[in-house]
């Protein structure tokens, strides 16, 4: 079977390069960005705050990734993550594709960092630049998947890093934090899943890969896409004992 | 108190300088040049230049944020959508964020009950039901400035109400062969405005109480909008459009 097309904006930001060649197993990418690629690739110059730019880049996917973010800006935050989203929509909604994989921050840890079993509580992304503005771009998701049938899975994480290449002594592995093997999986899940597995139309899942803690759960994302980590990283943050 | 009110060159917002001149000392601030009363204040500038907002909050102890958008906006098309959805995205973060770094404790944000008109007419909305916008961004826009209010009212010691207002027409002018539920008039929504001010919710400790929702429209007799909680700080709509709604009662 031929693999889907699949446009990867942002691809030259701080977590798509990380993970294209894992992407690139599973789909046919059209890396975009505005910056160059730190690895050289080629890709197409999509500056996300232009409409016509992203409608073009869109133009034969399957399905896009919005990896693009502007964390603390006053004005590109509100350009990049919030016009930015807008765009992927419209387009998406003009073109006919249905299956986007949106992405932004974790927005409970400031209100639940005390609390254990935090799975899909209200999010709290508070008035910062950064969390304000993924939350705006969420409910631009939820209101267009609903209006328009579409099918919206986002991730959120708070870190995003390689696995251990070997055990880990005297440490604990950082909260909400997801390791790229994992990021890669639970993006060909969402591309790949039954559009009625995402209800509504839209559904937002935590991302990480240490289910150990029993604080942040990945019980969502489980149910939904049926997502879970590929080899618990916890396995490699272990005490010798005897 | 001395109270800003953001689109002033609107009819909302001359309804508001009238009704507010009453009790408070107001100013008046629009991109636009527009009539000032004799007692009020007024500034020009853009709700999204920092500069210009912080000019028109620095001094005032509350904010009335009309949400009327400016004139400049393009009539239609992806340009309409993309301003208006700046507009009031960042535009209502620019104004919040000038409100706290002001030390303003009041602010009423005017948003919309459209937001509710995708629900069926046989059921009564109330502040509990989850708004539906959708995607036009007349309707969307508000809403998400109102989340971008909530999480200032969550962060920081102002309080907000949101007026979710109906759709604005004056009970004499209004045309009787299109009924709408939504029915509003511009002087009881400034009369709701004048209520909300009353309240300082910036003190409360539990931040979900420095935020409140009310819904504001004409009292219909059986409404699908139900103004019950507006009704508890003393909303009392004066003009119900008798004339019209006299022949759907019951």
């Amino acid at each position: 079977m031929a693999k889907k097309k699949v446009l990867l904006l942002g691809a030259a930001g701080l977590v798509a390069p990380h993970i294209t060649a894992g992407l690139e197993r599973h789909f046919e990418l059209r890396l975009a960005d505005i910056q160059p690629h730190p690895g050289g690739r080629e890709q197409l110059h999509v500056d996300i705050g232009c409409y016509e730019q992203v409608l073009a880049a869109a133009r034969g996917m399957d399905a896009i990734f919005n990896f693009t973010v502007n964390r603390g800006h006053p004005v590109l935050s509100f350009t990049v993550n919030v016009l930015g989203a807008y765009h992927v929509l419209r387009a998406a909604v003009e073109l006919g594709i249905r299956r986007i994989v949106h992405t932004g921050p974790q927005s409970v840890i400031g209100a639940y960092q005390h609390d254990f079993d935090v799975d899909d509580p209200p999010p709290r992304p508070g008035a910062g630049y950064y969390g304000i503005t993924k939350h705006l771009s969420n409910e631009l998701c939820r209101v267009f998947a609903r209006a328009h049938d579409l099918q919206i899975v986002c991730f959120l994480f708070n870190g995003l890093r390689a696995r251990p290449e070997g055990p880990i002594r005297g440490e604990d592995f950082p909260a909400f934090t997801v390791v790229w093997e994992d990021l890669v999986e639970a993006c060909r899940l969402a591309v790949e899943a039954d559009a009625r597995a995402i209800a509504g139309g839209f559904q937002i899942l935590n991302l990480h890969s240490h289910q150990g803690h029993g604080k942040y759960l990945l019980d969502k994302a489980a149910r939904v896409l049926g997502f879970r980590p590929l080899e618990p990283v916890e396995r490699l943050y272990r005490r010798r004992v005897g | 108190m001395e109270v800003l009110v953001t689109g002033a060159a609107s009819d909302l917002g001359q309804q508001l300088a009238a009704v507010l001149g009453r009790e408070h000392r107001v100013r008046l601030f629009d991109e636009r040049q527009f009539p000032v009363p004799a007692r009020a204040d007024s500034r020009q500038g853009s709700l999204l230049a920092a500069e210009d907002v912080w000019q028109a909050v620095r001094g005032v102890q509350a904010v009335v944020h009309t949400a009327v958008p400016p004139a400049g906006v393009p009539a239609a098309g992806l340009g309409r959508e993309q301003a208006l959805l700046e507009w009031y995205a960042r535009g209502t973060h620019v104004l919040m964020q000038a409100c706290v770094d002001a030390g303003v404790r009041r602010c009423v944000y005017l948003s919309t009950l459209e937001l509710f008109r995708a629900y069926p007419d046989d059921v009564y909305i109330s502040e509990q039901w989850r708004p539906l916008p959708p995607p036009q961004m007349e309707i969307l826009g508000p809403y998400l400035g109102e989340l971008v209010c909530r999480e200032f009212a969550a962060d920081y010691r102002i309080g907000v109400t949101v007026l979710r207002l109906g759709r604005l027409e004056y009970e004499e002018t209004v045309a009787p062969d299109a009924p709408d539920l939504l029915w509003l008039d511009p002087r009881d929504a400034a009369q709701a405005c004048a209520l909300a001010l009353r309240a300082d919710l910036s003190q409360e400790v539990h931040s979900a109480r420095r935020w409140r929702v009310l819904h504001i429209c004409a009292q219909h007799p059986d409404g699908k909008y139900l103004i019950q909680r507006a009704r508890e700080i003393g909303y009392a709509p004066v003009h119900n459009y008798a004339a019209v709604w006299g022949g759907e009662r019951g």
